[in-house]
């Protein structure tokens, strides 16, 4: 039998760590310090994904100006690493995206962090 | 392939193997009315119909849309999606928030784009409610909209080029024919 397709639903955008950022390709070409560190930090964040999610993720290899994409198939994965944060010191934009099915848009909603969790606006 | 038929189950409960409807074409559920049977979607619109739905094996492969500011309560839950914004909801005057779920599941078999909609359970005896249906029908001329009930049925709907009314044998019948 056939394996159901996996449909990444939610995503959010992990950001580089400050001396990454903002840096122009002709930039990293010249310093390969920064590249080294980035490559560091994307793997870093694949071996805390393996960890944290129960089902299908992925780290987006589109390089981005300000961080890296990540896509989660499970809402529940995405909450957990959202909520995880404080203990690796990473920065998430505070913006979550959903496929919606029926309507083939990505939605984009604004993160909201609370004493008690994350709320959606 | 996509189906010319969805199948809108109401808010009134059903004694019919909605299972087999499903060989036409998706199945849209109003809330949880019909808490037996297993549907493609299914719509709702108050929080506690929600957590229900979401503590209902039934509803495990559910696509369950809810209105914005519920879905937005609910997101990191896999099967809730966000409705859809229906074209002509001001016109009708219908606040997707307070209305009933069969006028929303039937807004969303709108949106699909199916050709014939089969209306199951739908509770017409309501004058907002039937107004609101024959609204929805005029707005729709291309679509047929296949008003199934028990015998004696309705006139209500026959005012309407696109509105017609059958019973269960004959809808058994076309989805034997379909299968």
């Amino acid at each position: 039998m056939q394996d159901k397709a996996v449909v990444y639903k939610y995503s959010i955008k992990l950001m580089w760590p400050a001396m990454c950022r903002n840096r122009s390709v002709e930039i990293l070409k010249d310093r390969p310090d920064l590249v080294d560190h980035m490559n560091k930090f994307r793997q870093k964040v694949e071996n805390v994904l393996k960890i944290v999610c129960r089902k299908h993720y992925q780290v987006d290899a589109t390089y981005l100006m300000s961080g890296v994409r990540l896509w989660f198939e499970s809402g529940q994965d995405c909450y957990e690493f959202i909520i995880r944060q404080p203990e690796f010191e990473w920065e998430i934009q505070p913006e979550l995206s959903v496929m919606n099915p029926v309507t083939s848009q990505l939605q984009t909603f604004d993160i909201v962090y609370t004493p008690t969790g994350v709320t959606i606006d | 392939m996509k189906s010319a038929y969805i199948t809108v189950v109401g808010n009134l409960p059903v004694r019919f193997d909605i299972d087999q409807a499903r060989k036409l074409g998706p199945v849209v559920a109003s809330a949880n009315s019909n808490k037996s049977m297993e549907f493609d979607y299914a719509t709702v619109n108050t929080e506690t119909t929600l957590q229900d739905i979401l503590n209902s094996a039934n509803f495990r492969n559910t696509e369950l849309l809810a209105p914005e500011q519920l879905f937005k309560k609910y997101v990191f839950f896999d099967g809730v999606t966000c409705l859809p914004d229906f074209p002509g909801l001001k016109s009708y005057d219908i606040d997707p928030e307070k209305c009933s779920t069969q006028t929303l599941s039937l807004m969303l078999a709108v949106y699909l784009r199916q050709t014939i909609v089969f209306l199951v359970g739908y509770d017409i005896s309501n004058p907002t409610e039937l107004t609101r249906l024959k609204s929805i029908m005029l707005a729709n001329p291309t679509i047929k909209f296949m008003y199934i009930c028990d015998p004696p049925r309705t006139y209500q709907l026959d005012d309407l080029d696109n509105g017609f009314c059958d019973n269960f044998i004959k809808f058994q019948e076309l989805i034997d024919n379909a299968g």
